[in-house]
């Protein structure tokens, strides 16, 4: 199942300033349900313009997006997403409580049940003593937390969250990764651009990365992270022959354990004469690249 | 679903400012009519008449060229569209939500307007004896039209408003063609119809022409002389000026639609 | 598809109803309204620069209203005309702006006539404008008219006359001194006004008014010349028109066309129940 499918999706600006731009160069990608996906790029990569063309707020110049197989150009696509706007705003004349109950009406939800999840939802967004306060008076943070509990209150199987942790202190950061751990848990398909790399690294199943409007690279957080790896630290006990190890580089520590550091290509050679030599590994720990680094490589390519 | 955004809009527009201020002008100088009125020697009954209904209208006027103007601009201004256009409403419903929310608070308005200034003329009208009687009938058409008139111009507004991104155009254009709609009869009859039989030239006339049908006729609402003299009510000038109303509004409206359907929201 | 169709279907009805609707509005009874303008003063301070605007704007209502009053449209509410409005509005607008022509000239086309005993008011508004448009013969022309045909100061009409000359450099003005004034009769000296007036004029509205006064006052004096030969022939003063046509002396009433009707006076002068003027009766 498909929850959301981007073919050769394009957008080109005609400004008078710069003139043409391309804001988003043939963006294909599939994201399939129950999938958390982290859009990670820099600022100005085309995060954004994805998102609002998936959301329809811009009509792309080419291609086009599904979500859940309707086109993004129907209305009734957005049935089923949960969406946060980055940096949101929302009608401040109205209350927290009531903003939600306007939204929950959107989405046709049951005046019970409606009640129920914004009491839910208030809750778990921390603003149940807020709720009644005109949306005027809240801080940033507040709104950005209200932002996501709009999001939630009508249970959608597809969340698409742009910057949910910006605007937020480190509490609030840990309330969002639980929370997006938690949906995963509920078999939700969550798709969130970010340009911090450890929320990739964090909550994320793939990560896709853009720079100025073009994907670099589409692959699963894990394997980013085996290939990433370089080679390995390696804490042997040795019975004093230390002969064997000739041509690895080792300290020395205090009781009689040697660290070496092997690189990748030769760690299966050592590992044989480890067997050979009969010692005991105390230690075997992947030296690796994490995704900043792999996400700086692919940003400075040219 | 559309029932949404109109109540929505309707919070707004009762939590604004922009309403109780103005609503609270309008009471006030319709409790003033009585004062002003006794100023004309002859016609006090017909001047606070007069009165009562220009202030109907000015009022009716500003709030609707400040709803009208303001409402989809604001959302744009403070970003609350990118909130409210992803949820599942087509650009359409967003767009008339706004259009019938601010009608009905035009409506409901002019409702309180008229029943105070009633209140004022009755009272203006006791104050020395007019040959005439006051026809209600008459003065809640006027009344009536007038507020028809006000709902045209927030359609032209929203028009307006979603194909600008500023301020300007929304309010400005809006002000220029209530003039304009105003004036558009007078002068169309002054530069054609003229029995002394001006001669104006060739592609002014033609210009002129093609003007007049394309700007609202707002004079043509204008029903307040046979509220305040003793001039019949036209029927057939109703019914027509009915028809002109809604096909006019529809047209705008499908325009803004059309237009705001279209228009990104980078 | 279906939205092009609905939009042709909406222009379709908009081409429906706009036809019959505009024929009715250009039936429907229409009120010809003056309108209200605040003092000069105020104006001043609100406006700034865009006085001269304003003064303009003005007299361009007191042009449309004007003209409404020339205009006998069948269909318009027939209120009594606002002398006091339009003459307040036209001194905004010299106050204004002193150098506004327009003002003067539509005071020098309207009041002057219509509005008895103006005459005095308008040269004081012209002896103003004097002050600012010093190169301006039609000032002094105007006033020189005033003075001997309404006032019958037939030496401050001289002199007046004599300034027009000196601007104008036309020896026309000369020839009319305060000894012609005196021999002239007072319909032939304003036809001979109306005459120079109707040809200098640009604005049909205005021009028509002059045509319709001058043929008021050519029909007039058609009666006055009969009333003369009456007076030669008979040696005494006829007691009205009908007389004059019964003796033959006069074909058959003339009309006026302010919509009045001729009579003779007591001193044997010829006058109309129009005071020619329009709305005249009314008052």
């Amino acid at each position: 199942m498909k929850a959301l499918e981007i073919t050769g999706l394009s957008k080109i600006y005609k400004t008078k300033k710069a003139g043409v731009v391309n804001a988003l160069s043939d963006l294909n990608l599939v994201i399939s349900s129950g999938e958390v996906f982290g859009f990670l790029g820099p600022n100005g990569a085309g995060k954004s313009t994805t998102i609002k063309a998936i959301m329809g707020l811009i009509k792309p110049s080419k291609g086009d997006a599904l979500i859940a197989g309707v086109p993004a150009s129907d209305p009734h696509s957005r049935l089923n997403i949960g969406y946060l706007p980055e940096n949101p705003s929302f009608y401040d004349f109205l209350t927290g409580r009531e903003y939600l109950y306007f939204i929950g009406t959107s989405f046709h939800m049951a005046d019970n049940l409606l009640k129920s999840r914004t009491n839910e939802v208030l809750d778990k967004m921390e603003l149940s003593l807020a709720a009644d306060r005109p949306i005027r008076g809240y801080s940033k943070g507040m709104v950005q937390r209200l932002g996501l509990a709009q999001a939630l209150l009508h249970d959608p199987e597809i969340y698409i969250l742009d910057e949910p942790m910006s605007g937020l202190d480190p509490l609030g950061r840990a309330l969002v990764k639980n929370l997006i751990k938690e949906l995963k848990a509920h078999g939700k398909t969550i798709f969130f651009s970010t340009h911090i790399t450890a929320d990739v690294e964090a909550v994320c199943d793939r990560v896709g990365i853009i720079v100025n409007g073009e994907l670099r690279a589409v692959d699963k957080v894990e394997s980013i992270l085996e290939k990433g790896i370089t080679g390995y630290n390696i804490h042997v006990r040795t019975g004093g022959d230390i002969s064997l190890f000739s041509g690895f580089d080792f300290t020395e520590r205090d009781s009689g354990i040697l660290e070496f550091y092997t690189s990748r290509a030769l760690f299966k050679q050592f590992m044989e004469i480890v067997v050979h030599a009969n010692c005991e590994v105390d230690l075997v720990e992947p030296v690796r690249k994490n995704i900043e680094s792999f996400f700086l490589e692919l940003v400075e390519k040219r | 679903m559309f029932t949404n955004l109109y109540q929505l809009n309707l919070k707004w527009i009762i939590r604004d400012r922009v309403l109780q201020a103005l609503v609270g002008v309008a009471l006030l100088l319709l409790v003033l009519v009585p004062a002003f009125s006794v100023l004309s020697m002859r016609q006090v009954q017909e001047l606070s008449i007069t009165l009562s209904l220009s202030f109907i209208s000015f009022v009716l006027a500003l709030l609707a060229i400040l709803l009208g103007a303001s409402s989809v601009w604001r959302d744009i201004e403070k970003r609350y569209t990118s909130a409210v256009l992803t949820l599942p409403y087509s650009r359409g419903s967003y767009l008339l939500g706004k259009f019938f929310a601010i009608a009905v608070c035009l409506v409901c308005s002019a409702a309180i307007f008229t029943l105070v200034a009633a209140v004022a003329i009755s009272f203006s009208s006791g104050l020395y004896q007019s040959s005439l009687p006051i026809r209600w009938l008459h003065i809640f058409t006027a009344v009536a039209f007038d507020v028809l008139k006000y709902v045209l111009l927030v359609a032209i507004a929203i028009l307006f408003s979603s194909i600008s991104t500023s301020f300007f155009l929304p309010i400005f254009g809006t002000i220029s063609l209530l003039l304009a709609g105003n004036a558009s009869q007078e002068v169309f009859e002054y530069l054609t119809k003229d029995s002394v039989g001006v001669k104006t030239a060739k592609p002014l006339l033609y210009a002129a022409k093609g003007i007049y049908y394309l700007i609202p006729n707002l004079g043509a609402f204008n029903f307040k002389v046979s509220a305040i003299y003793p001039v019949a009510l036209s029927s057939q000038g109703v019914i027509y000026t009915l028809l002109y109303f809604l096909v006019y509004t529809t047209i705008i409206l499908y325009l803004a639609v059309y237009f705001f359907s279209r228009r990104e929201f980078p | 598809m279906i939205r092009k169709v609905l939009f042709i279907a909406l222009l379709g009805s908009y081409v429906a109803v706009i036809v019959p609707f505009s024929s009715y509005l250009g039936n429907r009874s229409i009120v010809n309204k003056l309108g209200y303008m605040p003092e000069a003063e105020i104006v001043k301070f609100a406006l700034g620069d865009l006085r001269y605007l304003a003064s303009q704007w003005a007299v361009f209502k007191v042009m449309l209203y004007f003209g409404g009053m020339v205009d006998n449209d069948i269909n318009k509410l027939k209120l009594p005309p606002e002398y006091p409005g339009m003459s307040r509005m036209i001194s905004n607008a010299v106050r204004l702006d002193p150098y506004n022509m327009d003002a003067y000239y539509l005071a020098q086309a309207t009041f002057v006539w219509d509005v008895k005993d103006s005459a005095k008011e308008i040269n004081k508004l012209l002896i103003y404008g004097m002050r600012y448009r010093t190169w301006d013969y039609y000032l002094p022309f105007f006033a020189g008219f005033n003075s001997a045909y309404f006032l019958h100061d037939y030496n401050s009409a001289a002199e007046f006359m004599k300034k027009a000359a000196e601007l104008s450099g036309d020896p026309l003005f000369t020839t009319l001194s305060a000894r012609y004034f005196h021999e002239a009769g007072r319909t032939e000296l304003g036809i001979m006004f109306i005459d120079s007036m109707e040809h200098s004029a640009k604005d049909e509205k205005v021009r028509t008014s002059y045509h319709t006064r001058k043929e008021a006052l050519l029909n007039a004096q058609k009666i006055t010349d009969a009333v003369n030969r009456y007076r030669e022939k008979q040696n005494v003063d006829p007691n009205t028109i009908e007389e004059l046509i019964s003796k033959g002396f006069l074909n058959k009433v003339p009309v006026d066309p302010y919509g009045g009707k001729f009579y003779l006076s007591k001193n044997g002068r010829v006058e109309s129940t129009s005071k020619f003027a329009f709305g005249g009766q009314s008052r």
